[in-house]
């Protein structure tokens, strides 16, 4: 049975095949559109996947859309009825915006693939991302919560479910919390107050949250006020998100913060108004660890489960991941690597095939790599058009010569196999460095990322290494599979790993096991065997606002226009010479045609 | 200035419309809000050209696109840091309103162009007169510009490079094409004649649909939105129970 999973017209659009009852290829649409967070409907990735399974679209068994349009318009005329008159500017933009393409998804679908309209199905939104947490995570028994924005109506739900192996999969959401009353909202008004883009630098506030003390969390607790049912609610008086696109926050909530930031001012953190910007962030960050956290003890002291499954946006917030590991009562947390939006096309899938169609459950293989492969031959022939010297290695050769790059102190780009799913380079599509000193933390920030200063890195380390230097139990280990929880590097290794220590003493690592990514694990160690240290700085292969290359060409570009030293795309290695592109030519050209 | 001044003369066009020019960039928060567009346009057209580097099979255009596209990235910084210079040095008092955005356009954005799909010909053929087209009139913004000397020269290092970006595409369109590149220049004309038309008819759609919009909001909706607003007072705060055989049928889309 193959069925098609869509996330799309919100942010960052996606598609997943899933044959089988497994998915075969999963890819968001920016990765091959090379937009940021393109939210178009993914005609590339659709095709990207079927190719990839050598299908024409009227194999397929069903086509699935993970929201239900109809019902999210539904939200959006009530909203703007709500809000009458105060939406009298929003509500002609929200009606062009939805009845132009967004509530015809099924016959957008149908039209664009050429299948009939009845192989057309919606999941909510919410299960969805409750499918992609369950579906994907090693536990046949789970609690599972989900928390973002706001999908149709909910932006937070709580459920369980059960799967058995080649039997049926049940999965059943207990209850919800509606817009406009949404923790995701709530973290998503203070990245728009800190100057920050909203659905997209919600992990700067992260960031920024380590270098503030939460002075003003009664400030922030007066924004989100908890129910007599354990749940909570926002005081919109503060908040204009729900009346007007313009502005998400109001009037109220300046008196009570101040000023907002200016996004085109750089946070100066000795300044008074740096500091207050920083504490906002704690505040807010704190106010949602501790919601987060009572929401899953009720949901664990429900279920008496001893996992949990997180899916929705606000699951990429791993300083609340990790708290909700230790404080929650679960023995174990699952953060899929796309919990958001994107990891939504194979939730719907996936959800489709156990439940719509009551297919037996399979076991997902347990990695992010449903993208396209990488091609070193590609990578070579570039080089040599240009007059690079591409040398190309076996295995052993190539991870030792690596190694020796990184230990001579030389930034690599890394390009392997499958194209990570997922906003996370886990290790296909990484820069990667020395992760000892600050200085090399600055010239990254500097030379090839461009972003703030106050931004971490995040160190990967073999799993049979990872409590030497970080402070993670072995339940912490699943959490750190994905990238998705922050723990503290351990006192005695903080100096020498300085690069990836944020402010706080804490880094986001990654632990990798050598059946996830046998190269670059391979790397790790002979990283280890020549520094002692087998951790390596690991950052996503992407420039300040672009999305993480695919391609050997879009590794190649990326290499060029930074400091980037040495690439890697599987085993061709290119070293940058001192001119990155061979001038001679276009200087010429220039002469010619100045 | 040190450097040559780049020696282009806006269009006829271009021309005319000086003192409207002169006017819209007399203003300190206007042209804070400009140059802030104009750099996002330039990074936008940055990013396009960088994909038609990573997609040409030539690669002589592929180290100029990549030249190409880094100089629009750098573009985009200078506009960006002179806009956040002349906000840090605003008082903001005054509030235009009006903003000129469609009679002062920034650079080249290559929105309307699917990289992807445009053969090298048709992409030279482009970019020359989206060069040739952003050199006029950032060529007009210089010379009325007098008042504000750095703005000035952030137009006039642009001026400099957007004249290589001229030249070249048309050299290497020449190279190509040596056939038929004049018939692409006039394909290409056409084309952002036939997308201006439909950016036009779009726009002005797009206000018509506005006015209905807004009437039907004040006439029809009033009784509606009472009704939605009682309801709304009588909802319960807190958790809403799911129906999870409601929401187990897949068919339905609400």
């Amino acid at each position: 049975m193959n069925i098609l999973g869509i996330s799309a017209h919100y942010h960052d659009s996606a598609a997943a095949l899933v044959v089988d009852g497994v998915p075969v290829c999963a890819i968001q649409e920016e990765r091959l559109s090379r937009h940021k967070g393109d939210a178009a409907f993914p005609l590339l990735a659709i095709e990207a996947c079927l190719q990839h399974a050598g299908l024409e679209p009227d194999a397929l068994d069903a086509v699935v859309f993970y929201e239900r349009p109809m019902l999210k318009f539904d939200r959006i005329l009530t909203c703007a009825l709500r809000a009458f008159p105060q939406s009298w500017r929003a509500f002609p933009k929200a009606m062009k915006n939805s009845l132009g393409e967004k509530v015809w998804m099924r016959g957008i679908i149908s039209s664009y693939l050429d299948v009939p309209a009845r192989k057309v199905l919606f999941t909510e939104h919410h299960q969805s991302h409750a499918a992609a947490a369950f579906l994907t995570a090693p536990t046949r028994r789970a609690a599972i919560m989900t928390a973002d924005a706001v999908g149709e109506w909910a932006t937070l739900s709580v459920g369980d479910g059960e799967r058995v192996s080649n039997g049926p999969t049940k999965i059943r959401r207990f209850r919800e919390i509606r817009f406009p009353h949404s923790l995701g909202m709530l973290y998503s008004t203070f990245t728009a107050y800190l100057g920050f883009k909203v659905n997209e630098d919600e992990y700067k506030v992260m960031g920024l949250a380590a270098y503030g003390r939460p002075t003003l969390v009664d400030q922030v607790r007066k924004l989100i006020r908890r129910t007599s049912d354990g749940a909570f609610a926002l005081d919109l008086n503060y908040f204009e998100f729900h009346t007007t696109a313009e502005r998400s926050y109001s009037s109220r909530f300046i008196e009570l913060f101040g000023p907002p930031r200016n996004p085109y001012e750089p946070i100066d953190l000795n300044a008074a108004d740096g500091q207050r910007f920083a504490d906002c962030a704690s505040s807010v960050q704190r106010v949602l660890e501790d919601t987060l956290v009572e929401l899953a003890q009720a949901l664990h002291q429900e279920t008496g489960l001893p996992d949990l499954c997180l899916g929705g946006g606000v699951a990429l917030n791993g300083v609340a991941n990790a708290r909700l590991l230790t404080e929650s009562g679960f023995e174990r947390v699952f953060v899929p690597p796309a919990p958001g939006d994107a990891g939504c096309a194979i939730g719907a899938a996936l959800y489709c095939d156990r439940i719509h169609f009551g297919n037996p459950d399979r076991d997902i293989p347990d990695h992010p790599f449903w993208g396209p492969s990488v091609d070193g031959s590609e990578l070579a022939r570039l080089a040599r058009e240009d007059g690079h010297t591409a040398a190309e290695f076996g295995d052993g050769a190539l991870i030792d010569q690596i190694a020796d790059d990184l230990v001579a102190g030389r930034i690599v780009g890394w390009m392997d196999g499958a194209l990570e799913f997922g906003p996370r380079a886990l290790g296909h599509r990484s820069i990667l460095a020395a992760p000892h000193t600050t200085e090399m933390r600055d010239r990254l920030n500097r030379e090839i990322k461009y972003r703030e200063p106050f931004r971490p890195f995040a160190p990967v380390v073999p799993m049979q290494s990872a409590a030497r230097y970080f402070d993670i139990q072995p339940s912490g280990m699943r959490l750190a599979r994905f990238m998705s929880g922050v723990f503290p590097v351990r006192s005695e290794w903080r100096s020498r790993l300085a690069a990836i220590t944020h402010v706080d003493g804490t880094a986001r690592v990654q632990v990798l096991e050598p059946a996830m990514a046998p190269r670059l694990h391979a790397l790790l160690e002979a990283y280890g065997r020549r520094t002692g240290i087998p951790v390596l700085l690991n950052t996503s292969f992407n420039l300040a606002g672009e999305p993480i290359v695919n391609r050997a060409v879009e590794g190649y570009s990326t290499f060029l226009r930074c400091k980037i030293d040495v690439l890697v795309a599987k085993g061709t290695r290119v070293v940058k010479r001192t001119s990155a592109i061979p001038k001679t030519q276009v200087d010429k050209i220039r002469e010619e045609v100045a | 200035m040190d450097s040559p001044r780049p020696n282009e003369r806006p269009t006829a066009f271009d021309r005319v419309l000086t003192p409207v020019h002169r006017w819209i960039w007399s203003d300190t928060d206007r042209r804070v809000q400009k140059l802030f567009r104009f750099g996002e346009t330039e990074t936008d057209g940055g990013r396009d050209i960088l994909r038609a580097a990573e997609i040409t099979s030539d690669p002589l255009l592929r180290r100029l696109y990549l030249e190409h596209a880094i100089d629009e990235f750098r573009h985009g910084v200078l506009f960006r840091h002179r806009a956040a210079a002349l906000l840090r040095a605003s008082t903001f008092n005054s509030n235009p309103g009006f903003y000129g955005a469609w009679l002062a356009p920034g650079g080249h954005g290559l929105d309307d162009l699917q990289v992807d799909g445009e053969s090298d010909s048709d992409m030279l053929a482009f970019l020359h007169l989206s060069e040739k087209a952003a050199a006029s009139r950032f060529t007009v913004y210089r010379n009325v510009m007098q008042h504000d000397p750095p703005t000035r020269a952030v137009f006039e290092e642009i001026l400099h490079d957007e004249t290589f970006h001229m030249n070249y595409t048309l050299t290497q369109l020449a190279r190509v094409e040596p056939e038929r590149h004049r018939r692409h220049l006039w394909r290409a004309r056409l084309s952002r004649l036939w997308k201006a038309y439909l950016r036009l008819a779009t726009g002005i759609a797009g206000v018509f649909g506005s006015i209905l919009l807004t009437i039907q909001y004040f006439v029809l909706l009033p009784p509606f939105a009472w009704l939605a607003k009682r309801a709304a007072r009588r909802e319960l705060s807190g958790w809403t129970t799911v129906s999870n055989e409601r929401s187990e049928s897949l068919d339905r889309q609400y």
